[in-house]
């Protein structure tokens, strides 16, 4: 047997919002949309990539004596980033004593995933927990992740996959058998307005929906809710209608746009495109979740 | 269940009245870092010791008869219309003297060690062991007196004379103090106009009259009849402990339904004002020995009237394979409910398997309950100094590392650890030293007058209870400092040995600095994100584990079954976290010098980036002293997992904590801008409360500075 690798950008335990129960999220990287809105924007690239805390930074230098790229440079007492000079050969990383440098993305196998998240384990037992993998596009890495799947089921784990569904049915099909639940992501019916936003088509997506409700699995779907974006009434009442004709979907749900990633991309030194689209109250995130109701 | 509005007012009326007095109480007394205790403001020219010693302070059996009747003949009395019971206790006695040990038993032969360990040795220390309310129940106060009776002509001889003459001059002078209240009634009956307030007094004088003598046998006497044992015990040294309250009450209970005395609401009532006397200890539910739970409808009622107040309260519900799961959801609910740090919950497993290895039966593990700040204790059976003592074992690395640094040419951890541990073993037999010269010269120190009557063994053998009248000696150390001792063993591990980013000599010289000095800060944050205890299977908590195995066995070690001494471990530093802190210099870990050690056995501030409630719930687990007394797990819960729709999840870490092995959990769920607020205007929020360790206070009465270590664990979390 060839041990697959796969790259891992975090794990988060105890996450509330991905699956029933307990549950340790496993983030993969690399995705093959480009949601303006994602919170993820480290799950983007597949590749290992720098980024930059700079609440961690103390300000010592160490990390600019070391570049060689000039990406990194002392001003007025304080460190300065830039990405894009940024060769991303690490030198930074070990001599950062505080954190502030940090590698973003993992080598791991499923032995070395298991280790990662056995302390974890016990927790499932009592509330119907598990692993949910997550992303990123988790199914972009669809050979290493149906390893890490086979693995955990041997070690009896409960396991979801939370993906945008933009693969090939051919993959996911073969992820059936194993999965319990799945949780997917439902941005927009609206062809343009999809491509708009997320820089990829839907057709795949709402095909892909439709064979998994034929397939009476366990699956949830959810809607981001971003102003400006979805948050329309023509468009909400085509994603009811299209969850309305499915059969076997347990729940579906909107999500509330938050900006909780914005630091993120001032880390990776990215652009955040909806830095001037602010969070929805929540008297009116509840009006909009009125309409979805069958 | 919905009450008559009659019953709510009375309770609202109460817990107004409980606010202006810990108001009047912080005004009288100042800021206090301990529990409420339910105690009420001390009057302007109020009693005061009469001492019996040249140092101006009390001591001996005679001094402290003396001084307990006299305040028990001059205690004010306290009645409130509102209430269902008679008193409420003021003086805190046993801290009125200048001087808690008397100076005739000196211990100068371990103050050197007690020192260079600082160590919290307890000498002089009282209570902290539980009294059997069940026996004063089946007894009453006329029951106890003719016992002592009894007991005294059994054992004959000048000692035993003067010992029982103390303890019957100390029951009828609680007696006095009840009857003085019955006279209060009378008058107040004569004056009250409102005909159901004048019911209730007379009730009240009923019960009282009902149970002077007596034992008593309503649900109403069998309440008030502990809260005089209690009120007369707390004046006399503080003692909290409370019991199983719900088994406690449950037959006089049963009995007044079945007799149509009483209906549920009044139950409640009744159980409402109990609770808010005094926040004493109580566990609620637990094994019955046959395969199910002790828990009964009363047990329910409990947790109702505990909704209803809602103050600062100590329930603890036991929590078992064969728990009332309803019981169980309904305490999750109330603590998400009200986020007020109540209930909190111990773990059967791992209590009962831990005490049944210093050879007791499992049938005698299963009445060690949760009746104490963090302690265990099994009720009316045996003397304990639970919390009292101390080991620093932050210190104690701090001697081990300056010595290696003195002494040792090649300097590694495996050295350090035998200079530690060798330390660790002086600084135990130290503390243990202290406990058994304590044992010898307590009773001449300070007697336990009010807590022997309701232990097994004092009053038929004459003995006082510290002095081989109680059946068990179970004798607690707790170690403190754990995380900052294991952090700091990895932190050298990690950055010393195996990556050499410094040497042992850069490393004193920047802990000598206090990480001031160049290039200090950096170092600091080296040391700082090292492998840390709680982040699961890293080189601290590999060193968290050796501490707590190696600290449990040099305590075990002190045992000795000739003397009847069974020494038990725990992991615990009370609210000492800040008094501890100040002793030590900056630590390896990259803790700056003087800053607070760990929480008990949590670990540093921070450890973890997210998933912190199970990370630290598996971590404490894995460092639980394993004999039957706690490391509890202090848990800081986010206002955003403690839902309803959460409940589960909270319940499931619980029980997944005690699955694998954890004793204790104390909860706070504090919302990070309300604890903020009230740190800035705590005047604000009077009813804020916080569970600080194993007790809860209400936050406007901490100091500045404890306030602060609370706001700072929160905003860590």
């Amino acid at each position: 047997m060839i041990l697959e690798k796969g790259m891992i950008t975090n794990l988060q335990r105890l996450s509330l919002h991905d699956g029933n129960g307990i549950r340790t999220v496993i983030f993969l990287k690399g995705c093959n949309m480009r949601c303006l809105w994602c919170h993820n924007p480290e799950t983007f690239s597949q590749k290992v990539q720098i980024e930059r805390i700079d609440q961690k930074c103390i300000s010592c230098g160490a990390c600019v004596e070391v570049c060689g790229s000039g990406a990194l440079s002392m001003y007025n007492g304080k460190v300065h980033y830039n990405a894009k000079s940024c060769t991303q050969n690490g030198d930074c990383i070990p001599v950062c004593y505080s954190g502030a440098m940090h590698q973003v993305g993992e080598m791991h196998t499923s032995e070395s995933l298991y280790k990662a998240i056995e302390k974890d384990v016990p927790f499932f037992k009592f509330s119907d927990g598990g692993v949910t993998f997550s992303g990123g596009e988790p199914l972009l890495q669809h050979q290493f992740l149906m390893e890490v799947i086979q693995y955990f089921k041997s070690k009896d784990l409960n396991i979801a996959v939370e993906s945008n569904f933009n693969v090939s049915w051919n993959i996911i099909s073969k992820f059936l058998p194993y999965v319990d639940h799945w949780l997917v992501d439902l941005k927009f019916i609206n062809a343009e307005k999809h491509k708009k936003w997320t820089f990829t088509d839907n057709q795949k997506v709402l095909s892909n929906i439709t064979l998994l409700d034929n397939q009476k699995v366990s699956y949830e779907l959810r809607t981001p809710l971003i102003p400006t974006a979805n948050n329309i009434k023509e468009e909400l009442v085509a994603i009811n209608d299209f969850v309305n004709q499915l059969s076997n979907c347990k729940q579906f749900k909107l999500n509330p746009y938050h900006k909780l990633g914005e630091q993120k991309y001032k880390n990776l030194g990215l652009e955040y495109n909806l830095a001037h689209i602010n969070e929805m109250s929540h008297s009116e995130f509840q009006y909009w979740s009125s309409l979805i109701k069958k | 269940m919905e009450m008559k509005e009659y019953y709510l007012q009375k309770i609202e009326n109460l817990k107004r009245a409980k606010a202006l007095q810990t108001k009047e109480k912080i005004r009288k007394e100042g800021l206090l870092d301990e529990d409420d205790y339910g105690r009420i403001a001390v009057p302007d020219k109020g009693w005061e010791i009469i001492p019996n010693h040249s140092d101006g302070s009390f001591y001996g059996i005679q001094g402290w008869t003396d001084n307990f009747c006299d305040l028990m003949d001059n205690h004010p009395t306290y009645i409130d219309g509102n209430d269902a019971f008679a008193g409420r206790w003021i003086y805190f006695m046993s801290k009125m003297r200048p001087n808690k040990w008397n100076p005739s038993y000196p211990f100068t032969h371990l103050i050197a060690n007690q020192e260079k360990y600082d160590i919290i040795h307890g000498i002089g220390d009282d209570a902290h062991f539980a009294p059997d309310f069940e026996l004063g129940l089946q007894l009453g106060w006329g029951g106890l007196l003719k016992k002592i009776e009894t007991s005294a002509a059994i054992n004959q001889g000048e000692e035993q004379e003067v010992f029982y003459q103390a303890h019957k001059r100390a029951i009828v002078s609680i007696q006095g103090w009840i009857k003085r209240h019955i006279d209060e009634l009378a008058l107040m009956i004569q004056k009250e106009e409102d005909p159901l307030s004048r019911e209730n007094l007379l009730k009240m004088r009923e019960t009282n009259r009902a149970i002077l003598h007596h034992p008593p046998k309503t649900l109403r006497q069998a309440c008030q009849w502990i809260i005089w044992f209690h009120l007369a015990s707390r004046t006399y040294n503080r003692d909290g402990a409370g019991g199983q309250i719900d088994t406690l009450l449950q037959p006089y209970f049963e009995n007044d339904i079945k007799n149509g005395i009483i209906d549920k609401e009044e139950a409640i009532y009744y159980l409402s004002c109990f609770l808010i006397n005094d926040p004493i200890y109580w566990q609620l539910g637990g094994p019955d020995g046959n395969g199910g739970d002790v828990s009964s409808e009363i047990s329910f009622l409990i947790l109702e009237a505990a909704d209803k107040i809602n103050t600062s309260l100590n329930i603890t519900v036991r929590v078992h394979d064969h728990m009332n799961q309803e019981l169980f959801d309904r305490s999750l609910d109330y603590l998400i409910k009200h986020k007020n740090a109540w209930p909190r919950f111990s773990g059967d497993k791992g209590l009962i398997s831990g005490f049944m290895k210093n050879g007791y039966s499992e049938e005698l593990a299963r009445k060690r309950i949760a009746v104490g700040c963090n302690w265990m204790s099994l009720p009316g059976l045996e003397y304990t100094m639970n919390d009292l003592v101390k080991v620093n074992m932050a210190k104690v690395f701090e001697v081990a590392f300056e010595e290696i640094m003195a002494t040792s040419e090649v300097k590694s951890t495996a050295e350090l650890w035998g200079k530690f541990t060798a330390h660790l073993a002086k600084a135990v037999t130290t503390a243990a030293d202290g406990i058994k010269h304590h044992l010898k010269y307590q009773k001449y120190n300070e007697p336990e007058l009010i807590l022997n009557l309701l232990s097994y063994g004092p009053l038929e053998k004459g003995r006082d209870v510290s002095d081989g009248g109680a059946m068990y000696y179970n004798l607690s150390i707790d170690g403190a400092g754990i995380a900052i001792v294991a952090d700091s063993f990895a932190a050298i591990e990690q950055r010393i040995e195996e990556e050499k980013r410094l040497s042992w000599e850069d490393l004193q010289s920047h802990l000598n600095s206090n990480f001031e000095d160049e290039n200090g800060e950096r170092i600091r944050t080296l040391l700082q994100n090292s492998e840390r205890y709680g982040q699961g299977d890293t080189k601290g908590d590999k060193w968290a584990s050796l501490i707590a195995e190696h600290f449990s066995a040099l305590v075990k070690n002190e045992s000795d079954a000739e003397q009847n001494h069974c020494f038990i471990p725990g992991l615990f530093s009370w609210a000492n976290t800040v008094g501890l802190g100040k002793k030590v210099k900056a630590t390896p870990n990259g803790r700056k010098g003087g800053e607070p050690i760990n929480h008990g056995a949590n670990p540093t501030p921070g450890f973890v980036v997210d998933g912190g409630s199970l990370a630290l719930a598996s971590a404490i687990a894995k460092v639980q002293p394993g004999y039957g007394n706690t490391a509890p797990m202090q848990w800081e819960l986010d206002p955003s997992l403690a839902k309803e729709e959460h409940a589960e999840i909270i319940g499931a870490i619980i029980k997944t904590h005690f699955e694998l092995g954890g004793t204790l959990i104390n909860v706070n769920i504090m919302d990070k801008e309300q604890v903020l607020a009230a740190h800035e205007n705590p005047d604000l929020y009077p009813d804020l409360v916080v569970r600080i360790t194993g007790f809860t206070a209400y936050f406007a009465m901490l100091s500045k500075e404890f306030r602060q270590l609370v706001v700072d664990r929160i905003l860590e979390n």
